[in-house]
Formats: structure tokens, sequence, C-alpha cells
């Protein structure tokens, strides 16, 4: 009898073992809250568009900030989200007709060879801009347009990137864009108005002004709005933060004793000195003097189009002052960082108004800049290794659009009470080394 | 006028071992009666598992004994992530520790007692699942710890006893997570670190019958610090990084910690016993996990994490019944505070305040051979967010260990 017992709780000692020890996961419940996900729409630039390492191609579409975000939607009833998709055989282009980037070894002047941003290719795949892909049956969702300026939103536009998924030479971005009647939208506007200033070096004096921009946005809205969609609207991030504006460092003029009684001998008499080791780049500045030259200031950027062969073997940023349109001086940042205040000031005005969700993509930006860890991952805006950031330094990548993805979806969140599940950032492709 | 492109790389938070299945507070899963009272046994001698619960109660042995046993543990973990409500899993493979113990005596009736006891306290494997959102912060931890402890006791007079021995602590430590550089495919590296640890310390006890009814125990189990030297760390990048990631040789410590236990043992009935334990542990000597590597790199950076671990009180219990000549009858609880603070909870310690429960059986088939087995239940349930990785989510645990052991007294 006690024999039977002792083998029955043997038994039940490995029945229980097996079948009793694993933690039960509960589907989760989300929620779509006081949105209506089922048609998207989202309005920007190349952010949006999935432009990144200077080229938009298919893998950095299926990646863009516009579909994560209606990716996740689709799990509280989102419907179909159509992309302007290039062909997924093709390399894809850049704005300037080039190919896009990849990580690779380049030689310098030098004869040095290093990591380096290199194009995949000699130049962009022009078919991309030569066929047009607009269709009746399955109107686009993402009007991520590169080079989009909230002012070009209203009438017939010529950018190759919307005429090749227009549904006419004559169609506007806004009919086009609504013609869907979204039930839910995005607007992340402003952003190319204030790169192409900063990427010119602010030699692109126009910037639209703050009362133009804020009546064009309200009359976006107005359209959004119309039928009772709900929407999500971004800020500008400070793009001085940029590692296209980041990287190349203001002192990053080294020299050796000799260079340096050179140079003091050529400079001393425009009062500017030097010293062995780093010192600050040679800049014009025609308010400087006479000779319209002077030292760059730690708080003035240089951009990532630097030539740098011209830096390194042919004394650009010492005896050749580095032109205007590579730099972004005091006066120039003071400026551009005012226009992108006064921007958001009107975003947040007018979320606030339409009673819209907003996104601080302003504070994202810095928080980037500060460096944070993400799920064990430190993330930065540190060109390259920083993670979050394309190879051009100024579009995200998958992962950095992940990130970015997941603070829209807080925001919806938190603004409509859903329960939309954020995405694993980690699982989107960062920087690919070779 | 040179390194125009600062590729200063990746400043990882490098490294954490932990104990894997080892709870905030010590595993006691040494000796199948112990452990069928709630893994207490401090003041209650019952076969050469006392070796560890006290070397003291060893002195009331009676005869040699031999003791094997194994305690397998099946373990798994679900951690439900906060912001993508996705669930992962380990797919831990069965721990399966090991005991021996024996007890000897020169003569009958000697007061002198030797004592050698060979366990595996930490013997288990944590695995996660392929791509799970914690992978770099661990993707797989093996720690083996064996202790080697030959003991003396003495009983100095007949209500008194005391022990004490000298524990060796062999072990093998490989920790492996993925590193965030991914190659042309889209590869994240791996990184991975294997070691020999070796350790010392003691153990202490005295046994005291206050009475024929009620007896008492204290025990003392030094702090061990395990140390590997000349680990071997080995890097998975792909190729334009092999000099950000060398591979070499690291060095680390892990302290495992003192406990100090006073225990109980009331023979209320000729059938009925019972016992209690109170653990203080001292977890507070867990500040910090640190790691150096030989060769650094800007990448590659020796690292101190925080742990900050506190010490904690854990209590245990049980009762035995004895049913008859040949079967008895065992049962038993226990609780444990963690000793892990929210910021320091991490995929290798999802530790959390548990309760447990156990149960098991003795049958004697003659005088000299009887059989032992156990089974130990918990499940446990910790949301936290991790101060150097940021995880955070909810970890949910559930552990079942049924153990047998063989015993021969002559």
């Amino acid at each position: 009898m006690n024999r039977i017992i002792t083998t029955i709780s043997i038994a039940a000692f490995m029945v229980l073992a097996v079948f009793s020890c694993k933690p039960k996961y509960n589907e989760p419940t989300y929620s779509k809250g006081e949105i209506d996900p089922s048609r998207f729409v989202m309005i920007g630039g190349g952010h949006v568009a999935g432009y990144m390492n200077d080229g938009l191609y298919f893998e950095g579409q299926e990646n863009s900030l516009a579909n994560i975000i209606a990716r996740q939607l689709a799990k509280v009833g989102g419907g179909n989200f159509n992309q302007p998709l290039v062909d997924q055989s093709s390399i894809g282009i850049s704005s300037n007709l080039l190919s896009p980037m990849k990580l690779g070894y380049k030689t310098d002047c030098q004869g040095v060879t290093s990591l380096s941003p290199i194009r995949i290719a000699a130049q962009g795949d022009l078919g991309v801009f030569n066929q047009n892909i607009y269709s009746t049956n399955a109107l686009f969702g993402n009007y991520g347009i590169p080079g989009l300026k909230l002012a070009d939103v209203f009438s017939s536009n010529s950018n190759s990137f919307f005429t090749r998924m227009a549904s006419s030479s004559s169609a506007s971005i806004m009919g086009d864009a609504f013609a869907s009647q979204p039930t839910f939208f995005s607007l992340f506007l402003g952003l190319e108005e204030v790169l192409s200033f900063a990427k010119s070096g602010g030699t692109t004096e126009y910037i639209q002004p703050n009362i133009l921009f804020a009546s064009d946005y309200e009359q976006v809205l107005l359209t959004a709005t119309a039928n009772g969609a709900k929407g999500v609207l971004a800020t500008i991030p400070d793009v001085s933060e940029m590692p296209y504006f980041t990287t190349i460092p203001w002192n990053g003029l080294t020299l050796d004793a000799s260079s340096n009684t050179t140079l003091n001998s050529i400079y001393n008499p425009l009062d500017y000195y030097f010293s062995v080791g780093s010192n600050p780049f040679m800049i014009v500045d025609s308010t400087a003097n006479a000779f319209a030259v002077r030292q760059i200031l730690s708080t003035e950027l240089l951009t990532l189009s630097l030539p740098l062969d011209s830096v390194k073997c042919n004394q650009m940023g010492v005896l050749f002052p580095i032109r205007d349109e590579f730099v972004l001086d005091a006066g120039e940042l003071q400026y551009l960082r005012g226009v992108i205040a006064e921007y958001n000031q009107i975003i947040i005005d007018l979320a606030a108004k339409y009673n819209l969700a907003v996104v601080n993509v302003n504070e994202f930006s810095k928080n980037l800049q500060t460096g944070f860890v993400y799920n064990g991952v430190t993330m930065s805006s540190k060109f390259v290794s920083g993670g979050a950031y394309s190879l051009d330094g100024i579009h995200f990548n998958a992962k950095g659009n992940a990130l970015l993805a997941n603070e829209f979806i807080k925001s919806i969140n938190s603004k409509y009470k859903s329960r939309i599940p954020q995405v694993d950032a980690n699982a989107f492709n960062s920087t690919l080394f070779p | 006028m040179k390194q125009m492109y600062i590729f200063s790389l990746f400043l990882l938070g490098f490294l954490s071992i932990n104990r894997s299945y080892a709870q905030g507070f010590q595993v006691n899963f040494q000796g199948q009666k112990q452990q069928g009272m709630g893994c207490a046994g401090t003041a209650l001698f019952q076969d050469g598992a006392s070796i560890f619960y006290n070397p003291g109660s060893v002195a009331f042995s009676n005869e040699n004994s031999i003791n094997i046993a194994s305690t397998p543990i099946f373990s798994n973990v679900l951690y439900v992530d906060s912001a993508t409500q996705h669930g992962y899993r380990t797919k831990n493979p069965v721990g399966t520790p090991f005991s021996a113990y024996g007890i000897f005596q020169a003569h009958k009736h000697d007061k002198l007692k030797f004592g050698i006891a060979a366990y595996t306290p930490f013997g288990s494997t944590v695995q996660w699942e392929e791509n799970w959102i914690g992978r770099f912060a661990l993707t797989r931890l093996e720690l083996k710890a064996i202790y080697i402890q030959p003991t003396l006791s003495y009983r100095i007079a007949d209500v008194i006893g005391i022990g004490a021995g000298f524990i060796i602590s062999t072990g093998n430590v490989n920790l492996q997570k993925d590193v965030p550089v991914q190659d042309s495919l889209g590869n994240y590296g791996h990184a991975e670190l294997a070691g020999k640890a070796l350790g010392f310390g003691f153990n202490a006890g005295i046994h005291y019958d206050l009475n024929k009814k009620l007896t008492v125990g204290i025990t003392y189990r030094s702090q061990i610090n395990m140390k590997v030297k000349n680990g071997v760390a080995t890097f998975t990048v792909p190729a334009s990084l092999n000099t950000n990631f060398p591979d070499g040789v690291f060095t680390g410590a892990l302290p495992l910690p003192n406990v100090t236990t006073l225990g109980w043992a009331y023979k209320a009935t000729k059938k009925w016993q019972f016992v209690l334990d109170i653990n203080y542990v001292g977890w507070k000597v867990y500040d910090s996990l640190a790691f150096d590597y030989e060769k650094n790199t800007t990448s590659l950076l020796d690292t101190k994490s925080a742990r900050n671990y506190k010490s904690i009180f854990a209590f245990r219990g049980g009762a035995m019944y004895k049913a008859n000549g040949k079967l008895d009858m065992r049962l038993g609880s226990g609780f444990g505070f963690s000793p892990v603070p929210d910021a320091s909870v991490t995929p290798e310690t999802p530790d959390a305040n548990r309760f447990y429960f156990t149960g098991g059986l003795s049958y004697r088939f003659t005088e000299k051979f009887s059989i032992d087995a156990s089974i130990y239940y918990t499940q446990l349930k910790r949301t936290a967010q991790n101060a150097e990785t940021n995880l955070y989510g909810t970890y949910r645990t559930k552990a079942v260990a049924p153990g047998f052991s063989l015993i021969y007294k002559w």
C-alpha cells in the first residue's frame, strides 16, 4: 500500500513538473480609444517618407515613420496603408539624383582608408521619377514628400517625389491626400523649411514668415478635421542638433610646430592666434575684417557637406577660409532657432485649438542629443555610432523612425485614451557595418 | 587636421552576471527531508544534508551514512514588455543540481563525526528565446557552482553539538548577450564571457537540545567571493569593428552572501514534528558588479554596474508526520523578501518577494536503505524598470523542483 502511494506520488511530481510550470501569457487588449484609425494619412517631408541614407528606396519606405505608425494602428482597426513604393529591385534615388549611401571604406587624399559613408552606385535610379504609380484603387496614405514645404501643399507641385505619385499633373498634395477622406491624420510639417535654410549654411535667406506659416497650417487643419477626423501633430526638432551639423568639430584644425609658426605669422596681424594641437578653423565672414576671414567660434557649426579632402590636403579652413555655405554662424543659428521656436508655438497652439494630439519631436531630438538607453542600447545623435540617424546625418534610419513612431503612439494613447502598442525599436535596422 | 570622422563607438554598458535561479535568498535545495519541510532544518538532525543545514547537529548522528540526491529544477520565466505588450519566454534546460553527503565515525558512539558534502547551490541555465527584447541585457547565463565542504562535528555534551566545515567553491560561468552593432545583413553582434570561478568560505553551527521536545540551532555560513580570473571574452561583430571589440581576457567577481540562521525544532508527539528557520542573508555585500577587460577600447570599457542589494530575512517552516515505521510525510512553506531593488531587477534574476510550498515523503525499505522524495513549487511576479538598460516590464516565474535521494546507513 505504502509502496503504491510512493509510486503515485513520484508520478504526480513528474506530471506537475512538466505541465504546471509555465506562466500564462494573457493576450493584451488593445483599443483604438477615441480615434477611428480605418483610413490614416500622414503628410510631411523626407522624415515621413522613409527617405534615409540620402535616398528614397523600398526598404527605407517599408520602415518609414508613417508606415511604422500605420502598422501599429492596424492593431486597433487601421486599414490598408498604401505607400508610393519604389520598386524593390531599384537602388533608389536621392534629391540630387544620386544613389543612397552605405557604410564602406573610402581612401582620402592622404591615402588613408577608413570607414565612411559612400554612395552605393555612381548615380541614382532615374526610373523612380519616370513612372507615375498613382492608382485610384489604392489611394496613398503616406504623403511624406522629401523637401516638401507647407506652402507647397495647396497647388500643383513639380517636386519629383510628388509627381511620381500624383493623381494628375495639376494635382495638389492637399487634394490627393484628402481624396481618401482620412479618418485619422498626422502632420509633420515645417521641418523642410528650416532644414533647407540650415543645410545651405544659412545662404538660402527665405523661410516662410510665421504669420503665413500659421495661416497655411490652419488651412490644412480645417480640411483635415472637416469630417471630424482626429489627428496628431508634430513639433519641429532643432535641426542644428542633427549629426549633419555636429560631426565636424569646430576645432578640427590640428597643427604641428612648423605649421603653427607659419599660421601665426600670417594671421597674427589680424589678431588671430594659433597654438600647437587643436585650433579653430578659419571661415569666411564678410563682416569680420578687410580680408573677410575669422576663426570659427566654438558655438558655430560646420556642415557635413564640407569637402574634407580640401580640408585635409588643400588648406581649406586654414589659408583658404571655409565658405559660408558650409558654416552655420552664430547669427544664423540664432535666427534658425528663433524660427523653430515660433513654428513650434504655432503648432502647439493649433493642436490645442483643434483639440489634437501633439508629439514633442523637439524634445525627442534633445533627448537623443543627450543620449539615452533604450532596452539596453545606448542611442544618441552621434553620427554613425549614435544608432538613430542614417548616413545622411539628417534623416533617421529605420531604428530612429521606430523610436520616433513610439513617441507618436505614446502621444496618441495619452490624448485619445487608446491602447496602441509600441514597437520594439531594436528589431529595426540601424547603421549596418561591413 | 586628422580624424575628421570620429567614430567613438558604443559606450556599452557591458555585462552583468548574476545568480541565475538563486532567488534573493539562497537556494536551499539541499536535503529532500529538509526540502519537504519548507527547506528548513537547522535545529533538526535528519541526515547527511545537515552538513549543509547545521554542522553542529551532525554530532547527533549515530551511524555512518551516505546520501545521494538530485533536485531537477523546472523553471520558466515570462517577460511581458510594458511598451510593446509582447511576451517573451525563457527556454531553460532543466537544471540538474546534485548533491552527495557522507557522515562517518571511527567507532560507534564516538563524539567526533566526520562529514563531507558536495552540492551544487547554483546549477541552472537561463536561456531567453531568440531575438527577445532584452537581448542586449542577456541572452543566456549558465552558472554552475559546486561546493565541497569537509566538516568536523563534536558532541560536547549530551545536549550540545558543535561543528564547522570549510567550503571550497568552484564554478563555471558563461554569460552571453547581443551587442548592438549590425553587420551588412542586419545581424546583431554577440558577446560571450566564459570563465572559471573559485572561492572559499566556511559553515559553522551549534545544536542545542533545550529539553526533550525543543531544540534550537544556530548556523553561520560565510560570504564567499567567487572570483573569475582569466575569463575569456569572445565577440562576434562585423569585420570593420573587430578592433573595437578585441577578444581577450577579463576578470570579475561575484560575492555570495553570508547567511545566519536561527532554527527551532519541536517534537510535539511521537508522530508529529515541526521545524522553523529564520535566515538573515547578507546581500548588502552585492553593491555592484564589475568587469575588468584586459584590452580596453573606446567601445569596450571596464564596467561597474550598480546592484545595491539589501540584506533580507527569509522564513521557512514545515511539519513531519511519521505515518508508520516505514513512511514519513512532510509539508512546508516559506517566505523570503527580495534583496533586489526595482532598479536592479535584471533578466538574470527577475526576483521578487516570494512564497513557496513544499512537500515530501520518506520510505525505509530496510534498516539500512531508504529513499526520500520532495517537491518545491513557487511562482512570482515582478514589475520593474532596470536603471541600467531601461528594460521595463513584468516578469512572471514559475518553478517546480521535484527531488529524490537515496540513503544508505550502516
